[in-house]
């Protein structure tokens, strides 16, 4: 084995974009750009997104909560295209699809590593509880307070590259978790235009799988699971009105995303287990059509102690634009 | 549109035939010799190295004096920390005539590797500076790797630290 190999082969960082819930932020309800999920727009009928994600890694949490700092000499990064298409299948029902192609880019004290492949694609089903759109200018009545309900399913389809499969032969060429998941998923979000406000959740469930290689080498095998996964955010934004009813947005969020014990071989394995906080900001132009939205998101991991656990922190920077059709 | 839902379908396909890999895991034994450790392992070769506070470890002579020797391999990242975190709040104490030793083949230096054990709140733990990757080449190991050594010179384990559930299961037979 060489001096390289034994350097890097192991999980290092293992990618946020690998544990964080989609970085795709498409429409809405309304068709603007508050979302944090691939969600066509009420009267849309298709509609293409495509993202690029630049994420850099600042130091980690660690088991007691405590934030450290990387070695000396890292700068960890990793560069995600999302492709996103998005369909409605029926008046209240809509199907997305999401496939990232990723690219990391690492140096660590002595090691200099550059890889890419596919990451995990995903597949959502959403259920839409109303009928017409939802944002208002007024509240008149009761009826005016109503807000857009989502409710739906994801499906993560391990395709990018795992510690357990063939193709990654270090931590730095993981691109994918090696696990399928199954999140069920509620968004709620109601606008009384300027303001926004929009509540996430979802609960994964990972699927026990066989492992029998880690990093291209056999081991005695076992059988590997994660812990189940809870995501929730929280946003509030505000819209301005420009010529021609085109539109700005203006979003902050707050996310909190977790993982409890996986197993091995049916036995806890605490030390999968992890947390992270952090904060979004996000600024979206839409088109006075709403077809046309441009959106430009900076994620800050919360560095402070407490803020996460055995977890790396990092920021992320999202620029995508969508196109939906009508 | 047309195109794009074609184009979807074709991407779909492209994954799903070209990335099977993890698509379908296996759960046959692909290992074809026992260097890793266990019943027909060769005997552990005795080493020289330094620790992080400038004292000299050998193998022969922890092995003397001890059950066995258990060697973590640490780079000082979020997995590594909680392998050790785990290793200190559930093992160590448990095997009062083990000797547990943290290997940093990372650092590059003594000083360097001293700064990393104590930034990260691992003072108390004994810290070999592999500085040459002498003690990774020799056990091929890598980061996690955990080394079992009895007092035979015999390698009961060598693999990644997961849950820490194998080496507990290693130690107690001891």
């Amino acid at each position: 084995m060489s001096n390289r190999r034994t350097w890097v082969n192991n999980a290092l960082s293992i990618s946020a974009l690998l544990l964080s819930s989609s970085t795709v932020y498409a429409a809405s309800c309304c068709g603007g750009g508050n979302a944090t999920s691939l969600v066509l727009p009420k009267f849309g009928n298709q509609m293409i997104d495509v993202s690029f994600d630049m994420e850099d890694y600042k130091g980690y949490w660690n088991q007691d909560g405590d934030y450290k700092k990387d070695p000396d000499g890292s700068d960890l990064n990793q560069y995600r295209l999302n492709l996103g298409y998005a369909h409605r299948i029926a008046d209240n029902w809509q199907a997305s699809i999401t496939l990232p192609y990723v690219w990391n880019d690492n140096t660590y004290p002595g090691i200099t590593s550059k890889e890419n492949g596919l990451g995990d694609m995903s597949a959502s089903f959403w259920y839409e509880t109303f009928d017409q759109v939802t944002c208002v200018y007024q509240v008149n009545s009761i009826a005016d307070l109503r807000p857009a309900i989502y409710v739906g399913g994801t499906l993560t389809v391990p395709t990018g590259k795992s510690a357990y499969g063939d193709d990654a032969t270090s931590s730095f060429d993981i691109t994918g978790r090696g696990l399928y998941r199954f999140d069920a998923n509620l968004l709620i979000e109601k606008t009384v235009y300027p303001f926004t406000a929009t509540l996430q959740g979802s609960y994964g469930k990972y699927l026990e799988r066989d492992v029998n290689q880690e990093y291209g080498s056999p081991v005695e095998p076992y059988k590997k699971n994660l812990g189940d996964r809870t995501f929730v955010s929280a946003s509030v934004g505000y819209t301005y009105f420009l010529e021609e009813l085109d539109t700005l947005t203006f979003t902050a969020a707050f996310a909190d995303l977790r993982e409890g014990e996986g197993e091995i071989d049916g036995v806890s394995d605490p030390l999968t287990e992890f947390e992270k906080q952090s904060v979004a900001f996000t600024t979206a132009y839409a088109s006075s059509d709403l077809r046309w939205v441009v959106k430009g998101t900076f994620s800050h991991a919360l560095r402070s102690d407490g803020r996460g656990e055995n977890f790396p922190t990092t920021d992320i920077l999202t620029l995508g634009v969508s196109y939906a059709f009508y | 549109m047309r195109f794009i839902k074609l184009l979807c379908i074709a991407l779909t396909l492209t994954v799903l035939t070209g990335c099977l890999d993890d698509l379908k895991s296996d759960s046959k034994d692909l290992r074809t010799d026992t260097s890793t450790g266990g019943e027909n392992s060769a005997p552990a070769l005795d080493f020289m190295e330094l620790t992080t506070e400038s004292e000299t470890v050998q193998l022969s002579t922890e092995l003397m004096s001890n059950d066995a020797v258990v060697l973590y391999y640490t780079m000082w990242c979020p997995i590594c920390d909680s392998h050790m975190s785990h290793l200190r709040n559930n093992i160590i104490d448990n095997y009062r005539n083990v000797r547990f030793l943290i290997v940093d083949y990372v650092s590059g230096t003594v000083a360097q590797s001293r700064n990393s054990q104590v930034s990260n709140g691992y003072a108390s733990l004994t810290v070999l500076a592999d500085t040459d990757q002498s003690l990774i080449e020799q056990f091929n190991a890598t980061m996690g790797t955990t080394v079992v050594i009895d007092d035979q010179n015999k390698i009961l384990m060598n693999e990644d630290y997961k849950n820490g559930a194998r080496l507990a299961e290693v130690l107690e037979a001891l």
